[in-house]
């Protein structure tokens, strides 16, 4: 009797749990399934940022954050170019994400903890590890940040930009004289014509912002990063799905990367004996499918966006304008802290 | 740990199934260089700037091999001088062409000035106008300096033509502009650790 009813307690609660979350699964997971009724994913990107997400005079979009909305389309169409771009400013961007009105937000969008648990949305991953740094001229002949002492700096008042500076002289002991602009580009140009010694602001910035002057190739950027600005990706929260599947588009480009496999060798890739290159590829595991998506998902990645190094080349690094180093985001085994865990 | 355990036994590999039949057959002292490319006599335009990202220059680096070693991102085409604090002097180079790519642990066992350049006999079977001998000068593929890697024909050097840098072209040695092989010469001594790494197989 006694044994009978504790089962039977034991299967309400069970049945109890079940009805809880079962249906907040089902009604979680339809992000994937809408977008395939559809046909194609929705994108929030930026009004145009070179390098990151941009349009060309045709109207076609390119960049490392672009290139993580076609990893995704990739995955699910093995079509990396079903996607509609929607160019957000500032202050829209987490709003449409709330909305439904686009089904991933791909926006050089810091990671913050405010913005999770006001926005009610998850960042999926880290794509650039952007960080504040400094410009100077070329002919100062310093490599260290420590030795910026009694400089005139650019800055963008009412920035983050410019506390980070106070911070970090005052925290090293430094003097430096402030000349504030109400916007970049005015500080830019007083940098340019040598009202300062330093220019500072983000280093993806300063990179952009390094083409604009009128002999680019006089200035250097400074190793040092002083702030932490981590972009990513970012979905609406409640599908764990869907966020899995953009967390692991972004990780399958970088243990692309790690493994050697990249979209000129990826058939090769698919005969390979090694068991990290078979789990990646699909020749091994299920891996894909336990998120929604196809054996080979990881392979139409590859295949059609490439690895972390191919996108982060060709949209920011040597193979582009702005040609910014790898640095942060070089992989954990080579210099960087990018780092995506295994596939297994 | 690992990173270091694998490059000891990456090491020993590269001993046993590179350098031993790499260093067979020629003399260790001789200066040599197998590079196709080479254009014995050119004298370089030292004025021409290399494309901004080969250009010497600081980098975030983060690494546990101590500040003096030099590592080598094949694929990349850089050469990274560890600074320690998180950074490194970055050079641009170019690498050996395909199947003359290599990694592991070698030591800077010696140090040249204006190195005298001596093309191997196969070189000379494919190439038989190249001169037999070559007097360290400005015309001269090894460029102005030359470090010797282990026991082994890889060299770091300077090059006569510094529009082959981020190229794969080489049999294997990494060349630089000559401005920046005289930069690297002069901060590494012999007994450097030279870490070389590569995109892995599969």
């Amino acid at each position: 009797m006694l044994k009978t009813s504790s089962l039977l307690t034991g299967g309400a609660i069970a049945m109890l749990v079940a009805s809880v979350f079962v249906p907040v699964d089902v009604a979680g997971a339809q992000t994937l399934k809408a977008v395939k009724d559809r046909g194609s994913l929705t994108c929030g990107v930026s009004m145009g940022l070179p390098g990151f997400s941009n349009p060309d005079d045709k109207g076609v979009w390119s960049g490392l954050d672009v290139d993580l909305c076609r990893a995704v389309a990739a995955a699910i169409f093995d079509d990396a170019g079903k996607v509609k771009y929607v160019p957000l400013n500032a202050e829209d961007r987490f709003k449409a994400l709330q909305s439904g009105k686009i089904d991933v937000l791909s926006r050089n969008s810091t990671w913050t903890m405010s913005r999770e648990s006001e926005f009610n949305l998850s960042f999926a991953a880290i794509n650039y590890y952007d960080g504040q740094g400094f410009m100077i001229r070329k002919s100062a002949k310093k490599d260290s940040a420590l030795a910026l002492g009694g400089s005139k700096v650019c800055v963008q008042s009412g920035t983050t930009t410019q506390l980070n500076l106070a911070d970090y002289f005052r925290a090293n002991n430094m003097t430096y004289q402030e000349m504030t602009f109400s916007d970049a580009d005015s500080a830019l140009k007083a940098y340019d014509s040598g009202t300062c010694d330093v220019f500072t602001s983000d280093i993806s910035q300063l990179y952009s912002e390094r083409l604009k002057l009128s002999s680019p190739n006089d200035h250097v950027i400074l190793a040092d990063v002083i702030s932490k600005e981590p972009l990513g990706p970012a979905v609406k929260q409640g599908d764990s799905q869907w966020l899995e599947i953009v967390k692991w588009s972004h990780f399958a480009m970088l243990n692309a990367e790690e493994l050697g496999v990249t979209s000129k060798n990826i058939d090769e890739a698919l005969k390979s004996q090694k068991p990290a290159v078979k789990r990646l590829v699909g020749t091994e595991g299920a891996y894909g499918e336990q998120i929604g998506l196809t054996k080979d998902w990881a392979v139409r990645i590859i295949r059609q966006v490439g690895n972390y190094a191919e996108s982060y080349d060709r949209n920011v690094g040597t193979g582009s304008k702005l040609g910014i180093p790898r640095g942060l985001n070089h992989l954990w085994s080579e210099g960087g802290i990018q780092y995506a865990p295994p596939i297994r | 740990m690992t990173v270091f355990r694998r490059l000891t036994w990456m090491s020993l590999l590269l001993a046993a199934f590179v350098v031993l039949p790499a260093a067979q057959g020629f003399s260790q002292q001789e200066d040599m260089d197998m590079d196709v490319v080479d254009q014995p006599g050119l004298v370089p335009d030292e004025s021409v700037q290399l494309p901004p990202q080969f250009q010497r220059q600081v980098v975030l680096y983060r690494t546990n091999e101590p500040p003096g070693t030099i590592i080598v991102h094949t694929s990349e085409r850089f050469l990274y001088l560890v600074q320690g604090n998180g950074r490194a002097i970055r050079y641009g180079v170019r690498v050996g062409r395909e199947g003359f790519q290599w990694q592991g642990l070698l030591k800077i066992t010696r140090k040249k000035e204006w190195p005298d350049w001596v093309p191997p006999p196969e070189m000379i079977k494919r190439q038989p106008y190249l001169p037999r001998f070559m007097a360290g000068g400005p015309g001269n593929p090894l460029g102005a300096r030359a470090m010797y890697l282990g026991t082994t024909v890889y060299r770091i050097h300077g090059t006569n033509q510094p529009d082959t840098i981020g190229k794969a072209v080489s049999s294997g040695c990494f060349g630089m502009v000559n401005a920046d092989v005289i930069d690297l010469y002069g901060r590494v001594p012999v007994g450097t650790k030279v870490v070389v790494r590569q995109r892995p197989s599969f």
